[in-house]
């Protein structure tokens, strides 16, 4: 296999990584938003996502270096079009960040703040995977035939599929975060509210369900080019992707919490995989695939090697943050 | 046709704006992401030697602020790997193959000083004692390492190495030649030690402002008393590095040398132009004092070297913002020497008696902390505006490095309201977490610092 191809499945991972871990992180806030006024509800989201929320969207800056070190042509072109949507995107992941970071450690005490901080952590987690899923959408659409547009100068990021595609996305990570959070309750002897969060995972996933079908609807009726790959040789991450799904749901109305959040995450997985397999080789138009964009094989070698060599380093830091703060322990306070 | 060119300009403009926007807010808050971790550990590490809960109260209070700052300076962080692509997406086109690796090798640090981070701020009451300690170590590290790997790709920018062009492409890259390009030594280590200064004098200008306002207790004094140790060291440090970066510069970037000086014509045996403000409408220079044969001395080592002047450069390869690359550098200089002699004087004032609480000397800490953030941000333009017209310093240029998108001036105009929305709550943030002492210092309890 060659060193591009290899980079890109290695990018591939990262963001499978992103989608899981910030999809869950997402999740939490879309959650939030959807609380209401039941802080009981509130204040389990914030203690599940706490300590790790701030390594997670490390995923996407990886990606993005990846990206621009391995495929600077790609890089390029992606940013050109991407102008607006990932504008709007970033700004989200920024309002979101701060404002879920303030409300933990600066308005504990001043419950006016702490809402309309809330408001705005909820509002923006919705808005960055629906942007971030419809310009997944809209690329695949542009990109996943050879017959294609050579050079893409516009993506149609507003258009159906891709705003079906990132309502699934929000589903989605809706649907992470409520097994996540239902897993982490459960295992920390909360039952009560693990009940609840369970009725909200049961929601959550038949969302998925219906979305994932009206995507593939649309996809067949906009995009089908797109639909041709998706029923072809993207076919066994689809179908893997829909049962995942329909466990994660029977897991839950079972009470099995630990399969239902492995089912979740393998769904996110299969989604991801199906999209970049639809796609494969090409980042963006049928001129720039991953050979194409390519950066010299020197500049490939370094990336490759420093890219393990962050593994080594970056892994087992990371198991330790979750060995820390996974396992049950007394709520801490001040 | 001029009306395109006009739009043109405007396009350029707004994207320089947005980038330059983004840039000195995020470095205000990367300062201080690599310097509060340093003086975190200080404090806890004095307070596991001496047991004075007053170290302890100070490294977890730090540690508070930290944890907003390092939220908005990795927010702010993310938007500029966002902005690198979307407004010059010619530029990582050219350089992506180029310079990856250390932004690459940033995003492994940043990982790791986030994964320590959550670490670090959850743990105080899960970890022992030490190994909490401990778990600081790799946020300083990792945080200075972050600036260190972003500089190296400044510092390319400047001195350009480890590739070749041949027939318009990019070949023959050699990616540690390029991270590792004459200017990487010095503009790392004048980075990170401005760092450690800001956040050194800025904490002691808070704490500075807190005796002002009557609150000196032991909690105020510790604190400033650990930040001025350390700016102390290293601020006569800091002018040393300044010294070599500067003949970096001089050898490498001749036409930015005389923007910084102030040289407008090539001189044998020129002289330091100490002063010397441009003002705008004025033909000549204001204050100048010139001393004679020191700018070659200290660009070249010898007293009767040349140095070229702007005029001797093709116009489109001088920079259009000579005056303010010049006033940029005045003032980090200027800032500079004055933070020296604020160190100096609380320092020869502290050997002969009890730590100086007049009202002078703390003014004078006060106002040191803004300042010293000033030269950093001032520092950075000295860099950007001096390599004008250039991105790539003779090799690519900044007009052709921008987006061909159409929109800048409304992401410029959102993000710049995205940018005093932050600023505000961080500021807000910033005072609830850390207003007045601590509970239990709160009432007066006599201690001798």
């Amino acid at each position: 296999m060659s060193l591009p191809a290899l980079i890109a499945i290695g990018l591939g991972f990262v963001l499978t990584a992103y989608a899981i871990l910030a999809g869950a992180d997402f999740g939490a806030g879309i959650l939030d938003l959807t609380s209401g006024d039941r802080t009981e509800q509130r204040s389990a989201i914030a203690r599940t996502i706490g300590p790790l929320w701030e390594a997670n969207h490390v995923w996407l800056i990886f990606a993005i270096t990846i990206l621009f070190s391995a495929f600077p042509a790609g890089f390029a072109a992606l940013g050109t079009v991407l102008l607006v949507p990932f504008t709007l995107a970033v700004m989200a992941i920024v309002v979101r960040g701060v404002a879920f970071g303030l409300r933990t450690e600066a308005a504990g005490d001043q419950p006016r703040s702490a809402r309309s901080l809330g408001r705005a952590f909820g509002a923006a987690s919705v808005a960055a995977p629906l942007l971030f899923g419809a310009c997944a959408a809209a690329l695949a659409q542009v990109s996943s035939s050879p017959h294609g547009p050579a050079t893409v100068s516009s993506l149609p990021w507003t258009g159906l599929f891709a705003v079906t595609v990132g309502l699934l996305a929000v589903a989605l990570c809706a649907h992470l975060a409520a097994t996540f959070i239902t897993h982490r309750l459960q295992r920390t002897g909360q039952p009560g509210l693990a009940e609840r969060f369970r009725r909200r995972g049961l929601q959550t996933a038949t969302s998925v369900l219906a979305l994932s079908v009206l995507c593939l609807l649309a996809a067949a009726w906009k995009a089908p080019a797109l639909w041709h790959q998706l029923s072809t040789t993207s076919l066994p991450l689809l179908l893997i992707g829909l049962l995942a799904t329909v466990i994660s749901l029977f897991a839950l109305a079972r009470r099995r919490y630990q399969l239902a959040r492995s089912a979740t995450m393998l769904a996110a997985g299969a989604i991801v995989w199906g999209w970049l397999i639809a796609q494969s080789p090409r980042l963006i138009g049928t001129r720039l695939t991953i050979h194409a964009a390519a950066a010299t094989p020197p500049a490939l070698t370094a990336l490759a090697i420093a890219g393990i060599a962050v593994l080594i380093t970056v892994l087992p830091a990371f198991y330790l943050l979750y060995a820390l703060f996974s396992h049950p322990s007394p709520e801490v306070t001040q | 046709m001029s009306g395109l060119a006009l739009a043109a300009v405007g396009h350029l403009a707004a994207g320089r704006a947005q980038m330059g926007t983004s840039l000195s807010f995020h470095l205000f808050f990367a300062v201080l992401g690599v310097g509060l971790p340093l003086m975190m550990l200080i404090a806890e590490g004095m307070h596991l030697r001496t047991g004075d809960p007053v170290w302890r109260a100070l490294a977890r209070r730090w540690s508070k602020v930290f944890a907003i700052l390092f939220a908005v300076g990795a927010a702010s962080g993310t938007i500029i790997s966002f902005e690198l692509g979307l407004l010059w997406p010619r530029f990582m086109a050219f350089a992506g193959g180029i310079i990856g690796l250390p932004f690459s090798l940033e995003g492994a640090a940043f990982f790791l000083e986030a994964i320590f981070v959550g670490i670090y701020l959850y743990g105080w009451d899960r970890l022992a004692p030490r190994v909490h300690w401990l778990c600081g170590f790799p946020i300083a590290v990792a945080s200075a390492a972050s600036a260190f790997f972003i500089v190296t790709a400044n510092a390319w920018m400047n001195v350009p190495r480890g590739f070749q062009i041949v027939h318009g492409r990019v070949t023959h890259v050699n990616v540690l030649a390029a991270m590792f390009n004459p200017a990487w030594a010095t503009e790392t280590a004048h980075m990170v030690l401005g760092a450690y200064l800001a956040t050194t004098f800025g904490v002691a200008a808070v704490y500075a402002v807190g005796m002002l306002r009557g609150r000196r207790d032991a909690y105020h004094r510790k604190a400033i008393t650990v930040a001025l140790g350390l700016a102390a060291i290293l601020a006569p440090v800091q002018m040393g590095v300044g010294d070599l970066l500067g003949r970096t510069v001089a050898q490498h970037q001749p036409a930015t040398l005389a923007a910084i000086e102030g040289v407008t014509h090539t001189e044998t045996g020129a002289g330091l132009n100490i002063g010397g403000i441009p003002l705008p409408g004025h033909a000549t220079t204001v204050l100048n004092v010139k001393v004679p044969n020191l700018l070659s001395l200290l660009a070249y080592d010898k007293p009767n070297a040349p140095v070229r002047g702007l005029d001797s450069f093709p116009k489109a390869d001088r920079t259009p913002l000579a005056g303010p690359t010049r006033l940029a550098f005045i003032g980090m200089v200027g800032i500079g020497t004055g933070l020296v002699l604020v160190g100096l004087w609380y320092w020869l004032r502290r050997r002969r008696g009890p730590s100086p609480e007049d009202r002078i000397t703390l003014l004078a800490l006060a106002a040191a902390g803004p300042l010293a953030f000033l030269a950093n941000e001032l520092g950075w333009l000295v860099s950007e505006f001096g390599r004008q017209p250039w991105v790539v310093y003779g090799v690519f240029r900044t007009s052709s490095a921008i987006t061909t998108a159409s929109g800048l001036g409304a992401t410029f105009t959102g993000f710049t309201l995205l940018y005093i929305g932050l600023s505000a709550v961080t500021v807000w943030g910033v005072r609830r977490v850390s207003t007045g002492s601590p509970e239990f210092l709160a009432s007066p309890i006599v201690s001798v610092a």
